[in-house]
């Protein structure tokens, strides 16, 4: 019986080629689709889990508000970690990382610069699961200038791993010695370094102050216990050290401090959750965010629902056609349960192939779908684990759920009417069947609303005044590497004649290179007007360079001796200070934990805001000071040809350090740089919503189809009567777009709620405009239009004689 | 065989009962073959579909083979049709999907029937009805005469005890709807099958052993020949 039921199925689904094409391309994209965000989500659900004793890690946080700013830190103190296992049993080991820049590698007589270095304390390899290929994991960062590097970078540099004993030459200065190779850290990992440096290395790591937040601090609990628990004992263990240390910079207690409204607060969260829900200041690296993990599975949803709903109306629309079988089967003594069994066996079917189709879909989709996402998954050997069972269900669930309605429907004809040939009227008042068009197209126009919303707003991140012009700025990176002749060249390059301006510092808008300070308007330190700021070291050619405006006072001057104990502050902290005129007044800034000693800096200027933080945020208060930085050259060109100008940079560069990489970007490439989540997002979602669209309108060209079909007769009949095409077209797409005029109703509100929503994220935004939504709207109405009136015309054109001889 | 007492069909049509059957009575003896003629309109299909139970009469008794149709549930009427009674329709009906042999098959899958026996069954009717070198066509490769020989092929195979048959030449061409006509003759006295086709020619009506008219709802007259 079963095979019977498979072969009617076969024959039935290739003799309507069309029908079956959309069917099944429409459920395969629509799959393909859904299994590239589970391979996603599952992606940015497993960071982290590869560590044995993920449950047990805990990352210790730093909430600091002082000086009128609050800011969550995921970095805390040096000397807390000892604290922390000295006093708490529920510690069983505490591990601190230190970023702190990067490094050139000596190969040969070339020097490569790697990004990936991590300062760690000896424990890292007994708490983390870093294993290690050759080395002692408890001892290998036990002394100074030890170095643990991973497989990939001992091949690297050594073509072996076997490496142990032997040296690296950083900055071509100092000699690191190897002590351990490790295995690659997995991607699916928060940490991502390549070189672990001893911690004692640092001399920073020993200094007990705990005012200064720069160590990622991890602890790893004994069995059973409770974090909560330890959480609550934290604020005693702050008051304890803090309080002296208080006393002693601004003369303060913790008490005192606190009844300020300023407060220390320490906090845990655990090692599992900090890819996706931790966005703090100095994190180890950019973390994903569990609200696109949200939003791609919701999308997922939205498409396999379309798809579904696709199948769904299809089958139902064609059960006219299917409607005669059906009769003579139940003549023939077929009970319903077997037609139910029937129609159900044929929608797994369907749904089999198309999951096969959408697997291949996904497989060469993969490619495109990690550039656009920037990840790297692949389907491996893991995957198949779970790929395979869900597969199975996916067939199994879908089929069953887009073939349950036809099925049922279908079963339920009275053969002698069907028969008889009454049920030709048997696709009108399906009232399911434009509820589940409604549904598709509210669900496409929710999207559509969304992708432009997300356009809109990254069209005004690029188009907004910054307050300083960011396009034709080269930027030279890493002139440390130039030692003391940094100078040289940037007076070198300022000769060259495409050159208009050129400023030597790391603190620009889009490096990361920052520096917040406390300053205050006494000598005396009083914490009352304390003002917490940015403060950035740069020359006097800054404000020009990047074209920055003065509102008040003026910028730096060579020719002023006295400039060194200048500064220039933004119209922000101008603000903050709460002062009438803040030109010629004097800020003073602590120079040793004790304060015995102070610098007073002699306000010159006030800068219009510009935005250096991402345009999520405000502009915060800002204040510059002379002082020679080496992060990085910005040269703001006149000449219109890069490439050439780039390349005669990079042999002055040459010219003064041969061995040295020249590491150079744009400004304004930098900038984009900053929203490529966004731009990720936004690719990701036209992608998407383009696709629901193409299902969704396949869905209304099928139908569209079968509309025309079942009314062939009448169309006939009103032709013998002398009506016109055209009014024989409007006739058959006002029913449907009737539906999606519904769907803009019901979908409109919503995306606006929802991306307004989501437009909260950002400081400076494009509220939603009205032409969006009437864009959206009348886009959907046109798409629908073109697609049914493909098969209106044709159905309109076809000549009475045939459409009434039916009978 | 069967029997109807007193049956009447009427439907509400707006505010109207029109009436389609009214009052009828017929008996009907195993081995008979009965043909019903009248014009459009009159209840004859009506009438064969209520024989075959695929209508339920609004009114009166229907017995056949002893057992009270009238009083049976949906299940146990279709089991009973299932097993004894065999339709052959004007238009054939057969499923376009399936292949001649398919088609025949069908009603033995429906009755449970183990797959060597299916397969003895129809190669046994393909043979008598001399369609074996057409088994692996579709309905749509055959001509009328042919599609409608599958159909009656198809209703045979479950070796019923009545053929209902509505028009059954009524889409063919003379000589092919004397052929399906002889056919029936030849069932009707070789295999003692008993038929009642509704006709509207007179001359494929006395190919049976009884002629009932039947107009405005009610049997007019009942002749045997």
């Amino acid at each position: 019986m079963f095979r019977n039921y498979i072969k009617t199925a076969f024959r039935s689904l290739k003799k309507n080629k069309g029908f079956t094409l959309i069917n099944v391309l429409g459920l395969a994209l629509g799959l393909a689709i859904c299994l590239l965000i589970v391979f996603y989500v599952i992606d940015e659900m497993s960071y982290d889990r590869y560590n044995l004793n993920a449950d047990r890690i805990y990352r210790v946080n730093n909430d600091i508000k002082f000086g009128g700013s609050e800011n969550s830190y995921a970095v805390a103190p040096a000397p807390m970690a000892a604290a922390l296992q000295a006093e708490f049993p529920e510690v069983e080991k505490a591990v601190r990382f230190r970023q702190n820049g990067s490094f050139r590698v000596k190969k040969g007589n070339q020097d490569i610069q790697e990004h990936h270095f991590i300062y760690a304390d000896p424990d890292v390899f007994s708490v983390f699961t870093f294993p290690m290929l050759s080395g002692d994991p408890n001892t290998a960062l036990k002394d100074p200038k030890a170095v643990v590097i991973t497989e990939r970078m001992a091949n690297k540099y050594f073509n072996s791993t076997n490496v142990v004993g032997k040296t690296l030459l950083l900055d071509d200065t100092v000699n690191f010695k190897i002590t351990g190779v490790i295995k690659d850290i997995p991607k699916q990992s928060h940490i991502n370094a390549d070189f672990f440096i001893s911690m004692i290395t640092l001399a920073e790591s020993k200094e007990p102050s705990w005012l200064n937040n720069n160590f990622q601090t991890y602890i790893l609990l004994k069995p059973g216990s409770d974090v909560k628990v330890l959480e609550s004992k934290f604020p005693k263990m702050v008051k304890e050290h803090v309080d002296p240390q208080l006393q002693n910079v601004i003369h303060m207690s913790y008490d005192d401090f606190t009844k300020t409204g300023s407060y220390f607060k320490l906090s845990t969260i655990a090692l599992k959750r900090i890819h996706l829900e931790s966005n703090m200041q100095a994190e180890l690296g950019p973390n994903g965010n569990i609200r696109y993990v949200y939003i791609f599975l919701a999308i997922a949803l939205f498409i396999l629902l379309i798809a579904c709903v696709n199948f769904m109306n299809l089958s139902t629309a064609r059960s006219a056609n299917r409607a005669r079988e059906v009769g003579v089967r139940k003549v023939l003594g077929s009970a319903r349960k077997h037609l139910i069994a029937q129609f159900l066996a044929e929608s797994i079917m369907v749904t089999m192939v198309s999951t096969i189709i959408a697997l291949i879909i996904a497989w060469g989709l993969l490619p495109i779908f990690n550039q656009m996402a920037g990840k790297e998954l692949s389907i491996s050997m893991q995957s198949l684990v779970w790929l395979v069972p869900a597969v199975i269900a996916i067939i199994l669930v879908i089929g069953c759920l887009a073939g349950s309605y036809p099925a049922f429907f279908l079963s339920g004809f009275q053969p002698i009417e069907v028969l008889k040939g009454k049920l030709a009227a048997g696709f009108k008042g399906g009232f399911l069947r434009s509820f589940l068009v409604v549904f598709q197209f509210s669900i496409s126009i929710f999207l559509i609303i969304g992708t432009l919303v997300i356009y809109n707003q990254l069209k005004y991140i690029q188009n907004k005044d910054l307050g300083y012009n960011r396009s034709h700025i080269l930027v030279v990176k890493n002139l440390y590497a130039l030692g003391n002749q940094a100078k040289t060249f940037k007076d070198e390059i300022k000769q060259m004649p495409e050159v208009a301006n050129a400023t030597l510092t790391g603190y620009t808008p889009t490096m990361d290179y920052r520096n917040s300070n406390s300053l205050f308007q006494t000598a005396t330190l009083d914490v009352k007007n304390a003002l917490n700021t940015q403060m950035w070291y740069v020359d006097e050619d800054y404000v020009n360079t990047l074209d920055i405006k003065m509102i008040k006072g003026r910028n730096f001057s060579k020719q002023m001796l006295t400039d060194s104990l200048a500064m220039i502050i933004n119209e922000s902290a101008a603000k903050k200070l709460g002062l009438a005129d803040p030109l010629d007044k004097t800020l003073y800034m602590p120079l040793d934990q004790q304060a015995k000693h102070v610098k007073g800096y002699h306000i010159i200027g006030i800068m219009k805001d510009f935005n250096f933080n991402t345009l999520r945020e405000n502009v915060s208060s800002l204040t510059m000071v002379l002082g020679e930085e080496r992060g990085a050259l910005s040269i703001r060109v006149k000449s219109a040809d890069m490439p050439a100008f780039v390349s005669r940079v990079e042999k002055q560069w040459k010219s003064i350090n041969p061995n040295q990489q020249f590491e150079y970007s744009f400004m304004d490439e930098d900038f984009d740089a900053t929203y490529r989540t966004e731009q990720r997002m936004g690719k990701i979602f036209v992608s998407f919503t383009s696709l629901a669209i193409i299902i969704a309108c396949l869905g209304l060209f099928g139908l569209a189809a079968y509309a025309a079909e079942q009314r062939t007769k009448e169309i006939g009949i009103r032709k013998v009567l002398g009506a016109g095409v055209s009014s024989i077209v409007a006739m058959l797409s006002l029913d449907f777009i009737k539906l999606v005029l519904i769907s803009i109703v019901i979908a409109a509100p919503l995306a606006w709620f929802a991306m307004h929503q989501w437009l909260q994220g950002y400081a400076y935004r494009q509220n939603i405009q009205w032409w969006v939504i009437a864009l959206a709207g009348v886009g959907a109405i046109v798409i629908a239009f073109v697609t049914i009136s493909f098969q209106s015309i044709k159905a309109a054109l076809i000549n009475p004689v045939k459409s009434l001889r039916s009978e | 065989m069967l029997s109807l007492k007193n049956i009447s069909k009427y439907y509400q049509a707006g505010g109207n009962k029109i009436s389609v059957l009214n009052n009828v009575n017929l008996d009907v003896d195993a081995g008979e073959f009965v043909s019903i003629m009248g014009p459009s309109g009159s209840g004859k299909s009506t009438l064969l579909n209520i024989i075959g139970m695929l209508d339920e009469p609004s009114e009166g008794y229907h017995y056949f083979m002893n057992e009270a149709v009238h009083q049976l549930k949906e299940k146990s009427r279709s089991a009973l049709y299932k097993e004894y009674i065999g339709f052959v329709f004007q238009a054939y009906h057969l499923i376009d999907e399936l292949t001649v042999y398919e088609n025949i098959e069908t009603p033995l899958i429906y009755q449970n029937i183990k797959s060597a026996e299916r397969k003895a069954l129809v190669a046994d009717m393909l043979d008598r009805f001399q369609i074996v070198g057409k088994k692996d066509l579709f309905p749509a490769q055959l001509s009328g005469g042919q599609q409608q020989l599958v159909g009656i092929a198809r209703a045979l195979i479950t070796k019923p005890r009545l053929i209902l048959a509505d028009e059954p030449t009524g889409n063919l061409n003379s000589k092919q709807g004397e052929e399906i006509m002889e056919l029936f003759r030849k069932l009707n006295k070789e295999d003692k099958v008993t038929i009642i086709q509704v006709t509207h020619s007179e001359k494929n009506a006395e190919y049976g052993s009884r002629i009932i008219d039947v107009l405005d709802g009610k049997i007019d007259s009942s002749r045997n020949l």
